[in-house]
Protein backbone atom coordinates (compact mmCIF):
# COMPACT_ATOMS: atom_id res chain seq x y z
CA UNK A 1 0.00 0.00 0.00
CA UNK A 2 2.87 2.60 1.05
CA UNK A 3 4.31 2.03 -2.25
CA UNK A 4 1.46 2.41 -4.42
CA UNK A 5 0.86 5.58 -2.41
CA UNK A 6 4.36 6.30 -2.40
CA UNK A 7 4.53 6.02 -6.56
CA UNK A 8 1.57 8.26 -6.53
CA UNK A 9 3.17 11.08 -4.75
CA UNK A 10 6.21 10.78 -6.91
CA UNK A 11 3.82 11.03 -10.14
CA UNK A 12 2.18 13.93 -8.96
CA UNK A 13 5.17 15.71 -7.65
CA UNK A 14 6.30 15.03 -10.99
CA UNK A 15 3.43 16.66 -12.37
CA UNK A 16 4.30 20.41 -12.95
CA UNK A 17 2.60 22.79 -12.14
CA UNK A 18 2.36 20.75 -9.17
CA UNK A 19 -1.35 21.29 -8.94
CA UNK A 20 -3.99 23.68 -10.94
CA UNK A 21 -6.58 23.74 -8.60
CA UNK A 22 -3.93 25.69 -6.38
CA UNK A 23 -6.05 27.33 -3.71
CA UNK A 24 -4.96 31.08 -4.10
CA UNK A 25 -6.27 31.01 -8.52
CA UNK A 26 -9.64 29.54 -6.88
CA UNK A 27 -9.64 31.43 -4.22
CA UNK A 28 -9.32 34.99 -7.30
CA UNK A 29 -11.95 33.04 -9.32
CA UNK A 30 -14.29 33.03 -6.42
CA UNK A 31 -13.59 36.43 -5.14
CA UNK A 32 -14.21 37.76 -8.79
CA UNK A 33 -17.84 35.66 -8.87
CA UNK A 34 -18.47 37.16 -5.92
CA UNK A 35 -17.45 40.67 -6.64
CA UNK A 36 -20.08 40.09 -9.89
CA UNK A 37 -23.06 38.83 -7.94
CA UNK A 38 -24.77 42.34 -7.51
CA UNK A 39 -24.99 42.42 -11.58
CA UNK A 40 -26.72 39.56 -11.80
CA UNK A 41 -28.92 39.47 -8.28
CA UNK A 42 -30.87 41.82 -6.72
CA UNK A 43 -32.65 42.05 -3.68
CA UNK A 44 -32.46 40.35 -0.44
CA UNK A 45 -29.42 38.06 -1.50
CA UNK A 46 -27.46 40.97 -1.66
CA UNK A 47 -28.60 42.57 1.25
CA UNK A 48 -27.72 39.12 3.43
CA UNK A 49 -24.59 38.31 1.66
CA UNK A 50 -22.08 40.17 3.23
CA UNK A 51 -23.30 38.71 6.61
CA UNK A 52 -22.73 35.38 5.11
CA UNK A 53 -19.31 36.65 4.19
CA UNK A 54 -18.32 37.09 7.85
CA UNK A 55 -19.58 34.31 9.07
CA UNK A 56 -16.95 32.79 6.10
CA UNK A 57 -14.12 34.95 7.99
CA UNK A 58 -15.45 33.67 11.84
CA UNK A 59 -15.56 29.79 10.11
CA UNK A 60 -12.05 30.94 8.98
CA UNK A 61 -10.54 32.22 12.19
CA UNK A 62 -11.47 28.33 13.77
CA UNK A 63 -9.93 26.62 10.82
CA UNK A 64 -6.45 28.91 11.27
CA UNK A 65 -7.06 27.36 14.91
CA UNK A 66 -8.25 24.19 14.51
CA UNK A 67 -6.52 22.61 10.87
CA UNK A 68 -3.43 24.94 11.62
CA UNK A 69 -2.61 24.09 15.63
CA UNK A 70 -5.18 21.21 15.95
CA UNK A 71 -7.09 23.47 18.97
CA UNK A 72 -10.74 23.08 18.46
CA UNK A 73 -12.64 25.85 19.80
CA UNK A 74 -16.51 26.41 20.76
CA UNK A 75 -15.80 29.71 21.45
CA UNK A 76 -15.51 31.61 18.08
CA UNK A 77 -19.27 32.96 18.37
CA UNK A 78 -18.04 34.38 21.58
CA UNK A 79 -15.32 36.46 20.06
CA UNK A 80 -17.81 37.57 17.05
CA UNK A 81 -20.31 38.52 19.39
CA UNK A 82 -18.05 40.69 21.33
CA UNK A 83 -16.77 42.24 18.31
CA UNK A 84 -20.57 43.44 17.71
CA UNK A 85 -20.95 44.76 20.94
CA UNK A 86 -17.84 46.62 20.63
CA UNK A 87 -18.85 47.66 17.40
CA UNK A 88 -22.20 48.86 18.79
CA UNK A 89 -20.72 50.58 21.91
CA UNK A 90 -18.33 52.82 19.65
CA UNK A 91 -20.99 53.97 17.31
CA UNK A 92 -22.74 55.25 20.79
CA UNK A 93 -19.61 56.67 21.89
CA UNK A 94 -18.58 60.18 19.73
CA UNK A 95 -15.12 60.08 19.81
CA UNK A 96 -14.54 63.30 16.88
CA UNK A 97 -13.76 60.87 13.87
CA UNK A 98 -15.85 58.36 12.57
CA UNK A 99 -16.96 56.13 15.21
CA UNK A 100 -17.70 52.90 12.96
CA UNK A 101 -13.08 53.49 12.25
CA UNK A 102 -12.55 53.25 15.90
CA UNK A 103 -14.88 50.50 16.53
CA UNK A 104 -12.74 48.44 13.90
CA UNK A 105 -9.92 49.47 15.60
CA UNK A 106 -10.76 48.45 18.75
CA UNK A 107 -13.00 45.32 18.02
CA UNK A 108 -9.72 43.40 16.94
CA UNK A 109 -7.73 44.36 20.00
CA UNK A 110 -10.59 43.75 22.22
CA UNK A 111 -10.92 40.33 20.96
CA UNK A 112 -7.30 39.41 20.54
CA UNK A 113 -6.40 40.76 24.33
CA UNK A 114 -9.42 38.49 25.15
CA UNK A 115 -8.24 35.53 23.86
CA UNK A 116 -4.32 36.17 24.64
CA UNK A 117 -5.45 36.29 28.41
CA UNK A 118 -7.16 32.97 28.30
CA UNK A 119 -4.92 31.10 26.19
CA UNK A 120 -2.09 32.66 28.20
CA UNK A 121 -3.59 30.71 31.23
CA UNK A 122 -5.01 27.83 29.40
CA UNK A 123 -1.80 27.12 27.47
CA UNK A 124 0.79 27.42 30.20
CA UNK A 125 -0.72 25.41 32.34
CA UNK A 126 -0.86 22.76 30.19
CA UNK A 127 -4.34 21.94 29.34
CA UNK A 128 -4.95 19.65 26.95
CA UNK A 129 -7.32 19.37 23.79
CA UNK A 130 -10.18 18.18 25.54
CA UNK A 131 -10.35 20.40 28.16
CA UNK A 132 -9.65 23.30 26.31
CA UNK A 133 -12.58 22.63 24.29
CA UNK A 134 -14.62 23.11 27.47
CA UNK A 135 -13.11 26.16 28.74
CA UNK A 136 -13.83 27.87 25.19
CA UNK A 137 -17.78 26.73 25.51
CA UNK A 138 -17.81 27.80 28.86
CA UNK A 139 -16.34 30.96 27.43
CA UNK A 140 -19.63 31.21 25.20
CA UNK A 141 -21.89 30.60 28.09
CA UNK A 142 -20.21 32.89 29.75
CA UNK A 143 -20.02 36.07 27.49
CA UNK A 144 -23.58 35.25 26.53
CA UNK A 145 -24.67 35.61 29.90
CA UNK A 146 -22.89 38.89 30.53
CA UNK A 147 -24.37 40.26 27.38
CA UNK A 148 -28.07 39.73 29.09
CA UNK A 149 -27.14 40.57 32.88
CA UNK A 150 -25.19 43.91 31.83
CA UNK A 151 -28.42 45.28 30.34
CA UNK A 152 -27.66 48.76 31.04
CA UNK A 153 -24.77 48.61 28.59
CA UNK A 154 -25.61 45.63 26.36
CA UNK A 155 -29.69 46.01 26.17
CA UNK A 156 -29.73 42.84 27.77
CA UNK A 157 -32.31 40.14 25.90
CA UNK A 158 -33.45 43.17 23.55
CA UNK A 159 -30.33 43.15 22.36
CA UNK A 160 -28.13 46.33 20.86
CA UNK A 161 -29.13 48.38 18.39
CA UNK A 162 -25.88 49.40 15.79
CA UNK A 163 -26.38 52.22 13.60
CA UNK A 164 -24.65 51.62 10.46
CA UNK A 165 -21.34 53.25 9.91
CA UNK A 166 -20.74 55.31 6.93
CA UNK A 167 -17.47 55.36 5.02
CA UNK A 168 -15.95 58.60 5.46
CA UNK A 169 -12.92 60.22 4.15
CA UNK A 170 -11.76 63.44 5.78
CA UNK A 171 -12.36 66.50 4.21
CA UNK A 172 -12.59 64.59 1.02
CA UNK A 173 -16.42 63.33 1.59
CA UNK A 174 -18.34 60.30 2.82
CA UNK A 175 -20.40 57.72 1.47
CA UNK A 176 -23.49 56.26 2.82
CA UNK A 177 -23.76 52.20 3.36
CA UNK A 178 -27.18 52.48 4.19
CA UNK A 179 -28.10 50.85 0.88
CA UNK A 180 -27.24 47.30 -0.28
CA UNK A 181 -24.66 47.73 -2.77
CA UNK A 182 -22.42 50.22 -0.97
CA UNK A 183 -21.89 48.31 2.16
CA UNK A 184 -21.85 45.17 -0.12
CA UNK A 185 -18.49 46.86 -1.91
CA UNK A 186 -17.46 48.13 1.37
CA UNK A 187 -17.28 44.86 2.75
CA UNK A 188 -16.37 42.08 0.44
CA UNK A 189 -12.77 43.92 0.13
CA UNK A 190 -12.00 43.64 3.75
CA UNK A 191 -13.10 40.06 3.47
CA UNK A 192 -10.80 39.58 1.16
CA UNK A 193 -8.22 41.63 2.63
CA UNK A 194 -8.60 39.65 5.93
CA UNK A 195 -8.51 36.19 3.47
CA UNK A 196 -5.59 37.10 1.97
CA UNK A 197 -3.85 37.79 5.84
CA UNK A 198 -4.43 34.94 6.87
CA UNK A 199 -3.06 33.09 4.05
CA UNK A 200 -0.32 35.21 4.30
CA UNK A 201 0.33 33.91 7.88
CA UNK A 202 -0.06 30.59 7.74
CA UNK A 203 2.90 30.05 5.27
CA UNK A 204 4.85 32.62 7.40
CA UNK A 205 7.62 31.58 10.10
CA UNK A 206 5.09 31.60 12.87
CA UNK A 207 2.47 29.63 10.85
CA UNK A 208 4.89 27.44 10.05
CA UNK A 209 5.70 26.49 13.25
CA UNK A 210 2.11 25.97 14.42
CA UNK A 211 1.76 23.20 11.93
CA UNK A 212 5.08 21.53 13.57
CA UNK A 213 3.05 21.83 16.37
CA UNK A 214 0.19 20.10 15.23
CA UNK A 215 2.32 17.79 13.74
CA UNK A 216 4.36 16.81 16.84
CA UNK A 217 4.46 18.80 20.07
CA UNK A 218 7.02 16.93 21.40
CA UNK A 219 9.17 17.47 19.00
CA UNK A 220 8.76 21.01 18.89
CA UNK A 221 9.32 21.24 22.48
CA UNK A 222 12.47 18.99 22.28
CA UNK A 223 13.81 21.70 19.46
CA UNK A 224 13.03 24.63 21.96
CA UNK A 225 9.96 26.22 20.64
CA UNK A 226 7.68 27.34 23.75
CA UNK A 227 4.96 25.89 22.56
CA UNK A 228 2.52 27.32 24.74
CA UNK A 229 3.53 31.06 23.54
CA UNK A 230 2.42 29.90 19.84
CA UNK A 231 -0.48 28.56 21.12
CA UNK A 232 -1.87 32.00 22.56
CA UNK A 233 -0.56 33.65 19.60
CA UNK A 234 -2.50 31.68 17.27
CA UNK A 235 -5.98 32.05 19.44
CA UNK A 236 -5.26 35.17 19.85
CA UNK A 237 -4.89 36.10 16.43
CA UNK A 238 -8.06 33.34 15.88
CA UNK A 239 -9.60 35.94 18.65
CA UNK A 240 -9.10 39.09 16.95
CA UNK A 241 -10.23 38.24 13.40
CA UNK A 242 -13.56 36.54 14.97
CA UNK A 243 -14.02 39.67 16.81
CA UNK A 244 -13.24 42.48 13.50
CA UNK A 245 -15.56 40.27 11.16
CA UNK A 246 -18.45 40.61 14.68
CA UNK A 247 -17.74 44.02 14.28
CA UNK A 248 -18.59 44.73 10.97
CA UNK A 249 -21.60 41.69 11.37
CA UNK A 250 -23.37 44.15 13.96
CA UNK A 251 -22.42 46.85 11.27
CA UNK A 252 -24.24 45.45 9.05
CA UNK A 253 -27.38 43.70 11.01
CA UNK A 254 -27.76 46.77 13.08
CA UNK A 255 -28.07 44.53 15.49
CA UNK A 256 -26.88 42.25 18.07
CA UNK A 257 -28.48 40.18 20.61
CA UNK A 258 -27.02 37.62 23.45
CA UNK A 259 -27.65 34.79 21.37
CA UNK A 260 -24.83 35.32 18.87
CA UNK A 261 -22.41 34.99 21.14
CA UNK A 262 -23.55 31.43 22.39
CA UNK A 263 -22.97 27.87 22.39
CA UNK A 264 -25.52 26.98 19.91
CA UNK A 265 -24.06 29.81 17.17
CA UNK A 266 -20.45 28.64 18.38
CA UNK A 267 -21.60 25.01 17.32
CA UNK A 268 -22.72 25.89 13.92
CA UNK A 269 -19.11 27.65 13.67
CA UNK A 270 -17.94 24.39 13.99
CA UNK A 271 -20.44 22.36 11.69
CA UNK A 272 -19.48 24.29 8.97
CA UNK A 273 -15.59 24.30 9.38
CA UNK A 274 -16.36 20.44 9.83
CA UNK A 275 -18.63 20.21 6.94
CA UNK A 276 -16.34 22.87 4.41
CA UNK A 277 -12.80 20.77 5.39
CA UNK A 278 -10.73 22.58 8.32
CA UNK A 279 -7.27 22.28 6.81
CA UNK A 280 -8.13 24.58 4.25
CA UNK A 281 -8.94 28.25 4.69
CA UNK A 282 -10.31 29.03 1.70
CA UNK A 283 -12.74 26.48 2.35
CA UNK A 284 -13.73 27.42 5.94
CA UNK A 285 -14.23 30.82 4.43
CA UNK A 286 -16.63 29.24 1.49
CA UNK A 287 -18.06 26.66 4.09
CA UNK A 288 -19.71 29.65 6.32
CA UNK A 289 -21.36 31.43 3.31
CA UNK A 290 -22.61 28.42 1.85
CA UNK A 291 -23.74 26.60 4.65
CA UNK A 292 -25.31 29.75 6.58
CA UNK A 293 -26.78 30.55 3.10
CA UNK A 294 -28.36 26.34 3.26
CA UNK A 295 -29.14 26.89 6.68
CA UNK A 296 -31.21 30.10 5.98
CA UNK A 297 -33.01 28.65 2.18
CA UNK A 298 -33.91 25.15 4.16
CA UNK A 299 -35.27 26.95 7.52
CA UNK A 300 -37.56 28.92 5.12
CA UNK A 301 -38.48 25.96 2.91
CA UNK A 302 -38.69 23.57 5.66
CA UNK A 303 -38.84 25.31 9.03
CA UNK A 304 -39.18 21.95 10.88
CA UNK A 305 -36.88 20.01 9.45
CA UNK A 306 -33.38 22.14 8.49
CA UNK A 307 -31.54 21.94 11.33
CA UNK A 308 -32.44 17.85 10.93
CA UNK A 309 -31.36 18.18 7.28
CA UNK A 310 -28.27 20.18 8.16
CA UNK A 311 -27.19 17.47 11.02
CA UNK A 312 -27.66 14.63 8.55
CA UNK A 313 -25.03 16.23 6.19
CA UNK A 314 -22.40 16.75 9.22
CA UNK A 315 -22.35 13.36 10.25
CA UNK A 316 -22.25 12.26 6.73
CA UNK A 317 -19.14 14.36 6.25
CA UNK A 318 -17.54 13.26 9.34
CA UNK A 319 -18.23 9.30 8.77
CA UNK A 320 -17.03 9.66 5.13
CA UNK A 321 -14.91 12.61 4.21
CA UNK A 322 -12.50 13.27 6.78
CA UNK A 323 -10.98 16.40 5.68
CA UNK A 324 -14.44 17.37 5.09
CA UNK A 325 -15.46 18.49 1.25
CA UNK A 326 -12.41 20.23 0.80
CA UNK A 327 -10.28 17.56 1.68
CA UNK A 328 -12.13 15.16 -0.63
CA UNK A 329 -11.79 17.56 -3.61
CA UNK A 330 -8.31 17.83 -3.26
CA UNK A 331 -8.13 13.98 -2.98
CA UNK A 332 -9.74 13.96 -6.35
CA UNK A 333 -7.53 16.30 -8.01
CA UNK A 334 -4.57 14.49 -6.64
CA UNK A 335 -6.43 11.40 -7.83
CA UNK A 336 -7.19 12.79 -11.76
CA UNK A 337 -3.46 14.10 -12.38
CA UNK A 338 -2.10 10.29 -11.52
CA UNK A 339 -4.48 9.04 -13.66
CA UNK A 340 -3.94 11.36 -16.41
CA UNK A 341 -0.42 10.91 -16.27
CA UNK A 342 -0.94 7.13 -16.41
CA UNK B 1 36.08 22.37 35.40
CA UNK B 2 36.42 22.46 31.77
CA UNK B 3 33.64 19.13 31.23
CA UNK B 4 30.70 20.27 29.54
CA UNK B 5 28.71 18.05 30.98
CA UNK B 6 28.46 17.06 34.90
CA UNK B 7 26.25 15.28 37.07
CA UNK B 8 26.74 14.82 40.53
CA UNK B 9 24.26 12.16 42.60
CA UNK B 10 21.78 11.87 39.95
CA UNK B 11 19.25 10.39 41.43
CA UNK B 12 15.67 9.38 40.12
CA UNK B 13 12.83 7.18 42.08
CA UNK B 14 9.42 6.09 40.39
CA UNK B 15 7.36 5.12 43.41
CA UNK B 16 10.23 3.20 45.47
CA UNK B 17 11.99 1.92 42.23
CA UNK B 18 14.86 3.28 41.80
CA UNK B 19 15.64 3.90 37.98
CA UNK B 20 19.18 6.09 38.63
CA UNK B 21 21.11 6.04 41.89
CA UNK B 22 23.73 8.49 42.39
CA UNK B 23 25.23 8.83 38.82
CA UNK B 24 27.98 11.31 38.56
CA UNK B 25 29.12 11.65 35.26
CA UNK B 26 31.52 13.65 33.13
CA UNK B 27 31.58 14.53 29.67
CA UNK B 28 34.16 16.22 27.60
CA UNK B 29 33.74 18.67 24.74
CA UNK B 30 33.75 17.02 21.24
CA UNK B 31 33.73 13.83 22.72
CA UNK B 32 31.30 10.86 22.65
CA UNK B 33 30.37 9.03 25.03
CA UNK B 34 28.47 5.37 24.58
CA UNK B 35 25.58 4.35 27.62
CA UNK B 36 25.18 0.93 27.64
CA UNK B 37 23.03 -1.59 30.08
CA UNK B 38 20.85 -4.27 30.10
CA UNK B 39 17.07 -3.69 29.95
CA UNK B 40 15.97 -1.94 32.82
CA UNK B 41 19.60 -0.31 33.85
CA UNK B 42 18.06 3.24 33.82
CA UNK B 43 19.69 4.46 30.47
CA UNK B 44 16.96 6.08 28.82
CA UNK B 45 15.70 7.72 32.27
CA UNK B 46 19.59 9.03 32.79
CA UNK B 47 18.77 10.62 29.27
CA UNK B 48 15.67 12.12 30.18
CA UNK B 49 17.00 13.88 32.99
CA UNK B 50 19.89 15.14 30.71
CA UNK B 51 17.13 16.43 28.17
CA UNK B 52 14.82 17.71 30.89
CA UNK B 53 11.94 15.55 30.20
CA UNK B 54 12.62 14.30 33.94
CA UNK B 55 13.64 15.94 37.17
CA UNK B 56 15.84 14.38 39.17
CA UNK B 57 14.92 13.45 42.80
CA UNK B 58 18.16 14.39 44.38
CA UNK B 59 21.55 15.21 42.37
CA UNK B 60 22.96 17.98 40.17
CA UNK B 61 23.34 18.79 36.58
CA UNK B 62 25.61 20.92 35.27
CA UNK B 63 26.13 22.19 31.73
CA UNK B 64 29.17 24.58 30.87
CA UNK B 65 30.03 24.26 34.32
CA UNK B 66 25.63 26.41 34.62
CA UNK B 67 23.36 24.45 36.96
CA UNK B 68 20.82 23.48 34.85
CA UNK B 69 18.82 21.05 36.92
CA UNK B 70 15.65 23.25 36.97
CA UNK B 71 16.02 24.02 33.24
CA UNK B 72 12.84 22.71 31.32
CA UNK B 73 12.90 21.06 28.02
CA UNK B 74 12.81 24.15 26.05
CA UNK B 75 14.93 26.39 28.20
CA UNK B 76 18.02 23.23 27.86
CA UNK B 77 17.09 22.99 24.18
CA UNK B 78 17.90 26.54 23.73
CA UNK B 79 21.53 26.71 25.57
CA UNK B 80 22.17 23.66 22.94
CA UNK B 81 21.12 20.30 24.22
CA UNK B 82 19.12 17.94 21.87
CA UNK B 83 17.56 14.76 22.32
CA UNK B 84 16.95 11.75 19.51
CA UNK B 85 14.16 9.50 21.11
CA UNK B 86 14.05 6.27 21.57
CA UNK B 87 11.44 5.83 18.42
CA UNK B 88 12.22 8.61 15.58
CA UNK B 89 10.52 11.58 16.82
CA UNK B 90 10.13 13.35 13.54
CA UNK B 91 6.94 15.32 11.48
CA UNK B 92 5.51 12.47 9.17
CA UNK B 93 3.03 14.57 7.62
CA UNK B 94 5.89 17.12 6.15
CA UNK B 95 8.41 16.54 3.50
CA UNK B 96 12.28 15.49 4.57
CA UNK B 97 12.60 20.10 3.37
CA UNK B 98 9.82 20.93 5.75
CA UNK B 99 11.26 19.04 8.87
CA UNK B 100 14.47 20.38 9.03
CA UNK B 101 13.51 24.03 8.08
CA UNK B 102 11.23 23.87 11.31
CA UNK B 103 14.10 23.04 13.04
CA UNK B 104 16.03 26.17 11.48
CA UNK B 105 13.60 28.03 12.53
CA UNK B 106 13.95 27.55 15.58
CA UNK B 107 17.33 28.86 15.54
CA UNK B 108 17.84 32.33 15.08
CA UNK B 109 19.14 32.17 11.24
CA UNK B 110 18.47 34.90 9.01
CA UNK B 111 15.74 34.47 6.58
CA UNK B 112 18.10 34.36 3.19
CA UNK B 113 20.69 31.93 4.98
CA UNK B 114 17.96 29.08 5.20
CA UNK B 115 17.63 27.58 2.52
CA UNK B 116 21.72 27.34 2.41
CA UNK B 117 21.41 25.67 6.03
CA UNK B 118 18.33 23.31 5.14
CA UNK B 119 20.87 21.92 2.01
CA UNK B 120 23.81 21.75 4.38
CA UNK B 121 22.31 19.51 7.02
CA UNK B 122 20.01 17.20 4.61
CA UNK B 123 23.57 16.56 3.08
CA UNK B 124 25.54 15.91 6.22
CA UNK B 125 23.00 13.07 6.83
CA UNK B 126 22.47 11.94 3.23
CA UNK B 127 19.05 13.14 2.49
CA UNK B 128 19.11 15.70 -0.26
CA UNK B 129 17.75 13.18 -2.87
CA UNK B 130 14.59 12.83 -0.84
CA UNK B 131 14.32 16.54 0.06
CA UNK B 132 10.78 16.94 -1.40
CA UNK B 133 9.68 12.78 0.06
CA UNK B 134 7.03 13.22 2.73
CA UNK B 135 9.12 12.01 5.55
CA UNK B 136 6.25 8.88 6.34
CA UNK B 137 7.89 7.28 3.05
CA UNK B 138 11.09 7.09 4.84
CA UNK B 139 12.95 3.95 5.64
CA UNK B 140 13.11 3.67 9.22
CA UNK B 141 17.04 4.29 9.21
CA UNK B 142 16.53 7.39 7.01
CA UNK B 143 14.01 8.43 9.87
CA UNK B 144 16.61 8.06 12.26
CA UNK B 145 19.07 10.25 10.17
CA UNK B 146 16.48 12.92 9.35
CA UNK B 147 15.63 13.26 13.63
CA UNK B 148 19.72 13.42 13.85
CA UNK B 149 19.52 16.30 11.08
CA UNK B 150 16.96 17.72 13.05
CA UNK B 151 19.41 18.06 16.24
CA UNK B 152 22.06 19.60 14.00
CA UNK B 153 19.95 22.12 12.02
CA UNK B 154 18.95 23.66 15.68
CA UNK B 155 22.78 24.11 16.12
CA UNK B 156 22.78 21.66 19.38
CA UNK B 157 26.19 21.31 21.25
CA UNK B 158 25.25 18.42 22.99
CA UNK B 159 23.03 15.65 21.10
CA UNK B 160 21.38 12.91 23.30
CA UNK B 161 21.08 9.68 20.95
CA UNK B 162 18.77 6.91 22.15
CA UNK B 163 19.21 4.14 20.32
CA UNK B 164 20.28 5.84 17.24
CA UNK B 165 20.99 2.97 14.56
CA UNK B 166 17.76 0.97 15.60
CA UNK B 167 16.26 -0.79 12.70
CA UNK B 168 19.33 0.15 10.56
CA UNK B 169 20.86 -2.07 7.85
CA UNK B 170 24.78 -3.33 8.53
CA UNK B 171 25.90 -0.50 6.25
CA UNK B 172 23.39 2.58 7.35
CA UNK B 173 24.79 1.12 10.97
CA UNK B 174 28.19 1.89 9.61
CA UNK B 175 27.56 4.81 7.81
CA UNK B 176 25.58 6.10 11.05
CA UNK B 177 29.00 5.68 13.07
CA UNK B 178 31.08 7.71 10.05
CA UNK B 179 28.31 10.42 10.68
CA UNK B 180 28.25 10.56 14.33
CA UNK B 181 32.51 10.72 14.51
CA UNK B 182 32.73 12.76 11.64
CA UNK B 183 30.09 15.42 13.34
CA UNK B 184 32.17 15.26 16.64
CA UNK B 185 35.39 15.89 14.71
CA UNK B 186 34.50 18.55 12.51
CA UNK B 187 31.43 20.28 14.44
CA UNK B 188 32.96 19.68 18.37
CA UNK B 189 29.97 18.31 18.80
CA UNK B 190 29.59 15.61 22.04
CA UNK B 191 27.12 13.16 22.20
CA UNK B 192 25.79 10.45 24.80
CA UNK B 193 24.61 7.96 22.72
CA UNK B 194 22.74 5.05 24.14
CA UNK B 195 22.91 1.66 22.06
CA UNK B 196 22.67 -2.27 21.92
CA UNK B 197 24.72 -2.55 18.85
CA UNK B 198 27.87 -4.03 19.81
CA UNK B 199 29.09 -3.33 16.24
CA UNK B 200 28.50 -0.08 16.29
CA UNK B 201 29.95 1.04 19.79
CA UNK B 202 33.05 -0.76 18.55
CA UNK B 203 32.95 0.90 15.25
CA UNK B 204 32.86 4.54 17.46
CA UNK B 205 35.83 3.66 19.64
CA UNK B 206 34.26 5.98 22.12
CA UNK B 207 34.44 5.56 25.84
CA UNK B 208 31.65 3.69 27.61
CA UNK B 209 29.52 3.87 30.63
CA UNK B 210 27.93 0.65 31.98
CA UNK B 211 24.91 0.55 33.90
CA UNK B 212 23.04 -1.59 36.18
CA UNK B 213 20.12 -1.65 38.17
CA UNK B 214 20.63 2.44 38.17
CA UNK B 215 24.26 2.63 38.90
CA UNK B 216 27.55 3.10 37.17
CA UNK B 217 28.55 -0.22 37.06
CA UNK B 218 31.90 0.99 35.20
CA UNK B 219 33.70 3.42 32.56
CA UNK B 220 36.51 2.75 30.12
CA UNK B 221 37.12 2.12 26.49
CA UNK B 222 35.25 -0.62 24.70
CA UNK B 223 38.38 -2.84 25.15
CA UNK B 224 38.48 -2.57 28.85
CA UNK B 225 34.69 -2.49 29.19
CA UNK B 226 33.99 -5.72 27.11
CA UNK B 227 36.82 -7.42 28.51
CA UNK B 228 35.44 -6.89 31.96
CA UNK B 229 33.94 -9.98 33.55
CA UNK B 230 31.48 -8.28 35.62
CA UNK B 231 30.00 -6.64 32.50
CA UNK B 232 30.10 -9.79 30.55
CA UNK B 233 28.01 -11.13 33.38
CA UNK B 234 25.49 -8.83 33.04
CA UNK B 235 25.47 -8.05 29.87
CA UNK B 236 27.27 -9.55 26.81
CA UNK B 237 26.02 -12.85 28.78
CA UNK B 238 29.32 -15.88 29.24
CA UNK B 239 32.09 -16.16 26.76
CA UNK B 240 30.10 -14.03 23.98
CA UNK B 241 31.43 -11.63 22.03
Amino acid sequence: MTEHSEKQWIESAAAKPRNIFSEEIVAVIIFIIIALLPIFITGYPIYILPQYMLFGVLAMSLALLWGFVGILSFGQAAFFAVGAYTMGLAMQTNFGVNSGYIGILISPLVGGALAAITGYFLFNAGVKATYFVLVTLALSIMIEQIAVSQSDITGGWNGMYIDRMPLTFGSLGEISLYNDIPVYYAILPVVIAMYAFVRWFATSRFGKILIGIRENEDRMTALGFNISAYKTGAFALSGAIACLAGALYGAHANFVAPSLGGVLFSTEVVVWVAIAGRSSLLAALLGGIIVASLSNYLSTVTPDYWQLVLGIIFILVIVFLKGGVAGAISDLSKHLQSKVKQ
Amino acid sequence: MSSLLRTEGLTKRFAGLIANEAINFELDTSSIRCVIGPNGAGKTTFISMISGHLQPNEGRIYYKDQDITKLNVVKRARIGIARKFQTPTVFDELTVYDNIELAVLGTDCPYNDRNKNINEVLELVHLTNESDKPVKFLSHGQRQWLEIGLLLAVKAELLLLDEPTAGMTVEETESTARLIKNLTQEFQLSMIIIEHDINFIRDLNAPVTVLHLGRVLMEGSFEQVSANEKVREIYLGHGNS
